[in-house]
């Protein structure tokens, strides 16, 4: 019996080690999980330069469909589900427009957002960028009500299609940090408010921003753009 | 079967494969409630299975299922190799009941990764194989129970 009990008391502190190191191990280390101070915001070129889209499409394509959102808001899901494969097949597709992502997560009220923008960029890094979004936000309900989703976020790259070890490297750092700060930044100064804002632009002519992000909305103001004159430069 | 009796060596063997279960469901479930990194997954397709509808019943993990279950063997093994529990029949045909409802429900999850998700998790085959084995270890409390009919 007293044998017995020895190889239970093994197996017992084998098996609390392991589960305790897995769970203890998930903490997120470095990873910036907040936005950070970047020095030159104040400075609109700097901002500009700083700020970086994701772009899908055509780079020479007319119209410029610019999405500011946040992967935990249920609206910018929802957009990014229904509305922007239809705006994709009529428009990017086809090369009259191209799709800009901008981050604007919404720390004070999402608190695995910012973490969420940073792991699109990472997934960004290998190409997989689209694909993760599709992922993250098809799952969204799952994810968002976790207290650590960091665990998730790799297997959701490891769906779209990226190297999880790479990715998870990635998400343990500060990595893009500085960029998606810039990005809330440049939505700061625009005056955006919430997620999605969709702003519609031709060439280099004036952005349009919508009031509401349904398909029928912006279809009509990319339209109605289309037909217009194409804007003479600002050089 | 008294008392005095040695203990049942088929129930040291359902604990000891019980606490390793319970540490695999246990891994499986701190996964769901997003308390672990990435599943360590070296043969198989972990996420696909976790990530599968099935993974759930309703908002509960099948792993929880799975704690449950071999918390529930862990302690009536434990108990049955007491003095006190050695004897009762109550804890034969509990060994029984807990070892053949996990068996099958072990088997239909199989069939899932098999047949309807395509893909396999280590950690579920190795559940598969525990409670295998646990089922098997539970048979002997079958001959216990029709010998002391039998008396």
């Amino acid at each position: 019996m007293k044998k017995f009990y020895w190889i239970l008391g093994a197996v017992a502190v084998i098996g609390i080690g392991a589960v305790g190191y897995s769970v203890g191990s998930n903490a997120l280390g470095k990873a910036a999980t907040e936005p950070v101070e970047v020095e030159g915001l104040d400075n609109m070129e700097t901002l500009v330069a700083k700020a970086q889209g994701i772009t899908k499409g055509d780079p020479d394509a007319p119209i410029t469909i610019a999405e500011f959102s946040d992967f935990q808001c249920p609206g910018c899901g929802a957009f990014a589900l229904t509305v922007k494969p239809q705006l994709e097949l009529l428009y990017v597709q086809t090369g009259k427009a191209k799709f800009v992502y901008y981050d604007f997560p919404l720390t004070s009220i999402h608190p695995h957002t910012f973490l969420a923008s940073r792991a699109g960029r990472c997934a960004n890094d290998q190409g997989r960028f689209w694909e993760f979004l599709d992922v993250i936000f098809r799952n969204q309900s799952t994810w968002a009500a976790k207290p650590n989703v960091e665990g998730d976020f790799v297997d959701y790259a490891g769906q779209a299609g990226a190297d999880k070890k790479t990715f998870e490297a990635c998400l343990k750092s500060d990595a893009h940090a500085d960029v998606i700060s810039a990005n809330m930044r440049l939505g700061y100064e625009l005056g955006i408010e919430g997620t999605p804002t969709i702003m519609v632009s031709k060439g280099r002519g004036m952005a349009r921003r919508l009031m509401s992000f349904d398909f029928e909305s912006i279809q009509s103001v990319i339209e109605s753009m289309l037909v217009e004159p194409v804007p003479p430069s600002g050089n | 079967m008294d008392e005095n009796q040695s203990p049942p060596r088929n129930r040291m063997a359902i604990a000891i494969l019980s606490l390793a279960g319970l540490f695999v469901a246990a891994y499986l479930l701190a996964h769901s409630l997003g308390l672990t990194g990435p599943l360590v997954c070296g043969i198989g397709e972990c996420d696909t299975v976790q990530s599968s509808k099935w993974s759930h019943v309703g908002p509960i993990p099948v792993s929880a299922f799975g704690v449950v279950g071999y918390l529930a063997l862990v302690a009536t093994s434990l108990f049955g190799l007491q003095p006190a529990g050695r004897a009762s029949r109550p804890v034969g045909v509990l060994l029984l009941s807990l070892a053949a409802v996990a068996l099958a429900c072990s088997a239909w999850l199989t069939y899932l990764e098999a047949f309807v998700i395509r893909a396999w998790c280590q950690w579920c085959v190795i559940s598969a194989i525990l409670v295998t084995c646990i089922f098997l270890a539970a048979l002997p409390e079958l001959k216990r129970l029709r010998a002391r009919s039998d008396a």
